[in-house]
């Protein structure tokens, strides 16, 4: 039986070393494209940055603030695609980046509370710049909607996701302000701000 | 058992045989960024222990310093980043990041409770050259938004131990220790400030 054992075990990890890539979604099939958008996003770190940003403000506002963003991000990020195709990318530089990354992180960190509108014309505007910046990574002879679509779901799941979790967060201590829950968050903006104000200092030196 | 053992030498040699190189200290892009801005503020001695002492008396001072101090530390020292990787120069900037150390450390040693707005504005003033150091020294080859990113979770990361470890200070023991913590920090500061100035090298 113990022998049996080894073997198995042996003949497993052979088995392992002769391991080739799984393909099971290759990009070159008919969803490819939209695998493609979808993961462009996620392969910088600045719209990661931008989107968890935008999800931490929302989501410490409460759900009236986060609900919206449900419908005015995926907009946002595909209308701003396709003005991206149409008009490039080369009018956006760092400094726009790193100037909402700066705005958002102080809103946070100050813990402004910001109404439904004003959130939204910020969402819209960051969603409508990382949609244009992504529109630049488009390929030769990539489908241009499968694409677009794949970076806006991809925003669409991000900035919910973080949204639905700060709401969660922020909720179970049941208290408005005060709380470390309350802080945590703020020092998430302080930092989040930092990494702008940094970012915009390397924007200006080069 | 002697075939096991066979099954498991030949394993083990297989693994050997096939090994690629290993990029340890690969220094370029994202991952070069974010692994030189996390590491920056934790390789530095000097740098190391006057963010922890800064958490430890934000401990000590209790509310609201121990909760307004995270939230505006980052953002003070990001302005001296933004001094830095601009090549504005600040005066004596080393020889002020080791008296950080000496001065933070004595504070924390004595206990020192100033009033909250002249101890926001010593650990400002110190905040802003500790960032000109870190945005002065950022690798050409290195992401700059990564680095910014590794540079200031580090940062927030250490004033968190430096909080977390100063909140021993609510037990009187514990209170000594921090301290004693403190009196090492600004023996620490004292001989930097000595080695920059050229007394002891």
């Amino acid at each position: 039986m113990r022998r049996l054992l080894h073997r198995g075990a042996f003949a497993a990890a052979s088995l392992l070393l002769v391991a080739q890539c799984a393909e099971a979604h290759i990009v070159s099939s008919r969803l490819g494209d939209f695998y493609a958008g979808a993961l462009h996003p996620l392969t910088d770190l600045q719209d990661g940055v931008l989107w968890t940003a935008l999800g931490l403000l929302a989501g410490s506002l409460g759900a009236i603030h986060g609900r919206w963003l449900v419908l005015v991000a995926p907009v946002g990020l595909f209308l701003g695609f396709t003005v991206g195709l149409s008009s490039g990318s080369a009018w956006i530089g760092p400094l726009s980046t790193s100037g909402m990354m700066v705005l958002l992180g102080l809103l946070l960190a100050l813990g402004m509370r910001v109404n439904v509108a004003v959130l939204c014309a910020i969402a819209l505007a960051l969603c409508l710049m990382l949609g244009v910046v992504n529109a630049a990574g488009i390929g030769d002879g990539t489908d241009t909607v499968l694409f677009g679509v794949g970076v806006a779901l991809s925003g669409y799941v991000f900035i919910t996701l973080v949204t639905a979790l700060t709401f969660t967060f922020r909720k179970l201590d049941g208290q408005p302000t005060g709380t470390w829950r309350a802080i945590a968050l703020r020092a998430c903006g302080s930092w989040i701000a930092a990494i702008g104000l940094m970012m915009g200092g390397f924007a200006l030196a080069s | 058992m002697r075939t096991a053992r066979l099954s498991h030498a030949t394993f083990l040699v297989t693994l050997l045989v096939m090994a690629d190189t290993a990029s340890a200290h690969e220094q370029q892009g994202v991952p070069g960024g974010l692994a030189s801005g996390f590491l920056h503020p934790l390789s530095g001695l000097d740098h190391l222990a006057a963010m922890v002492a800064v958490g430890l008396w934000g401990a000590q001072l209790g509310a609201p310093a121990i909760w307004i101090l995270p939230i505006t530390f980052p953002l003070v020292m990001a302005v001296g980043g933004v001094l830095g990787v601009l090549g504005i120069p600040l005066p004596l900037p080393e020889v002020v990041i080791a008296l950080s150390a000496l001065v933070l450390g004595g504070a924390v040693a004595s206990r020192l409770r100033l009033p909250f707005v002249f101890a926001a504005l010593v650990v400002g003033v110190f905040a802003i050259f500790h960032g000109h150091a870190h945005g002065a020294e950022l690798p050409k080859s290195a992401n700059a938004l990564a680095y910014g990113v590794g540079f200031v979770v580090a940062t927030g990361l250490l004033h968190l131990c430096g909080i977390a470890i100063g909140t021993l200070s609510r037990t009187p023991a514990g209170g000594r220790l921090i301290q004693a913590l403190g009196a090492s920090i600004a023996v620490l500061g004292c001989y930097f400030l000595l080695h920059n100035l050229g007394v002891w090298s």
